[in-house]
């Protein structure tokens, strides 16, 4: 199968609008492109998780989505509104509309939990501080983490960082979330708990997001599980069934080189497809 | 090859100063349009004002006793020891209180900003603040700038006030001068211009250190170390660019009022 009959593999999931759509887009820094020519789709209630080895541009392409970068060719289309030219001040509103989960957690170090996640509602004066501390509590309590409540993030480990950072992308109930990274540099039990959380927002609020990550494990995991609300943990779907809201992309040197099922991945014959799956 | 380097340096240095310019300037203008962040204001006020005015305070005065050691001895050669005072308090509020108190701040507060705001870019704190709706410039930039150039003025009154009371102590103790006529020459002979420009000059050198040290902060690069290399860069540029410009404002002042 040729690099082009792959990316034809994808069907949109659904006739509405794309939440996101990057159209021939291209960037570069000082030298040869980060990404060349990418160009996909993220449709309401998507999931699309992102894969690729280190350095390929993974979270340069999710920086792109949001406009924290803008693309040297091309055009990015966020909640419909071509954000190529818009300028830092127009991104504002847009942004806020979404949630980004940084490879870190990117937790404001002079703040408190608290205040990390009620970092939006914050900056809104009309919003009561009652009403913020609920909506914290609320947030913080879908990641399982009620007690941080007023520690400081260095007091917190490298789990709960990245817990509080997904609790911080869902407070204002986000119409799309991009996850970079959430599991990296993480032991086996607490990635399975980050991938559960990203589950749960996927199955519970059904939120289009983009989830970067170079874990195959975590992606056929967010792929051949759901969230099942009453027992409040994860679950496999029957044999042979996979989540039809969450598909494949695949980078390699900053091309986009698959677009598609997680049934196309695994039967794809393209070469750096198969090596990195294997 | 030389002269490519040469062209590529100096492309470099005019595109840093066409981004100094362009940050600096946008920073200033986002005082004039809301939201204004009044309580990082008064944070950074008392981080930037309260916390440097032992430093002043103690700068100052020491500055003040030198001077007044100095030009004693020098003064005596002419029989003019007594316009120790009217010397100390000219040079005090006119130069030394306001470009003295400007390096220390600078010292101080610009290499703070310098890696306080490198942290947060290499840590991609930034990023998260953009992508959360926030404008780092308007949030963390424009009340740095504003509290700097707030606090500096009173900081340089009260390092003048210092330098002009140590020079009354080495005058009165270490010289055995008469104290009521150090103070009568010190205030008799200053004219408002003085007073002028010695007030003047802190509005701008307190923007210069918020400014050269938020430009440095924000356009940190390469992990940690860069936080270092932009810490250096902030207060090496902050504190010679407070001397160029003193030169400039002290001969547009004397122009002007002589």
């Amino acid at each position: 199968m040729n690099v082009s009959s792959i990316l034809s593999a994808s069907e949109p999931l659904t006739e509405s609008l794309p939440v996101v759509e990057l159209r021939h887009v291209s960037i570069a820094f000082d030298g040869p492109p980060v990404l060349e020519d990418i160009s996909f789709t993220v449709a309401p209630g998507e999931t699309r998780i992102l894969l690729g080895p280190a350095g390929v541009g993974k979270s340069v392409l999710l920086k792109l989505i949001i406009g924290l970068l803008r693309p040297d060719r091309g055009h990015v289309l966020l909640f419909g509104d071509d954000i190529s030219e818009f300028s830092e001040e127009e991104l504002f509103s847009l942004r806020a509309r979404s949630g980004m989960v940084f490879q870190e957690g990117a937790l404001f170090d002079s703040l408190t939990v608290r205040d990390n996640v009620a970092y939006q509602l914050i900056q809104n004066p009309a919003i009561p501080d009652e009403e913020i501390d609920r909506r914290v509590r609320e947030a913080l309590s879908f990641v399982g983490l009620e007690k941080t409540f007023s520690l400081y993030p260095a007091s917190l480990s490298g789990g709960m960082r990245r817990r509080v950072a997904i609790a911080r992308a869902l407070i204002n109930n986000p119409e799309l979330i991009l996850y970079d990274s959430p599991t990296g540099g993480l032991d086996p039990v607490t990635s399975a708990t980050i991938m559960e959380l990203v589950m749960k927002a996927r199955d519970v609020h059904r939120t289009p997001s983009l989830l970067v990550t170079h874990r195959l494990q975590d992606a056929f995991t967010l792929c051949t599980h759901r969230f099942d609300p009453a027992g409040n943990t994860m679950a496999p779907l029957p044999q042979g069934e996979t989540d039809p809201a969450t598909t494949f992309l695949m980078l390699e040197e900053g091309r986009l080189i698959f677009d598609g099922s997680l049934h196309n991945l695994l039967h794809t014959d393209y070469k750096f497809v198969r090596e990195f799956l294997e | 090859m030389a002269f490519n380097r040469i062209d590529r340096t100096a492309r470099q240095i005019v595109l840093t100063v066409q981004d100094y310019w362009l940050f600096a300037r946008q920073a200033l203008l986002n005082l004039f349009r809301p939201p204004i962040y009044w309580t990082d204001f008064l944070l950074q006020s008392d981080i930037i004002g309260v916390g440097s005015a032992t430093i002043v305070l103690l700068s100052g005065f020491f500055t003040g006793c030198v001077l007044a050691l100095q030009s004693a001895s020098t003064l005596a050669a002419f029989g003019a020891t007594a316009v120790t005072g009217q010397f100390v308090s000219k040079s005090m509020i006119m130069e030394l209180g306001p470009v003295l108190t400007g390096i220390m701040v600078s010292g101080r507060n610009a290499s703070s900003m310098a890696s306080e705001l490198g942290s947060m870019v290499v840590t991609e704190q930034i990023d998260a603040m953009r992508a959360l709706g926030v404008d780092p410039l308007r949030k963390l930039v424009t009340p740095r700038i504003f509290a700097s150039v707030v606090m500096l003025l009173f900081l340089t009154i009260i390092s003048d006030a210092c330098g002009i009371l140590g020079g009354a102590a080495v005058t009165v103790y270490l010289n055995h001068q008469n104290g009521t006529q150090y103070f009568h020459m010190a205030y008799e002979r200053l004219r408002y211009p003085d007073i002028i420009q010695g007030l003047v000059k802190p509005l701008f050198f307190g923007y210069i250190l918020s400014s050269v040290g938020c430009f440095y902060g924000m356009r940190t690069s390469g992990g940690t170390q860069g936080v270092g290399r932009s810490t250096i860069s902030a207060v090496v540029s902050a504190s010679v660019l407070i001397i160029f410009v003193d030169f400039l404002i002290t001969h547009v002042l004397l122009t002007l009022f002589g």
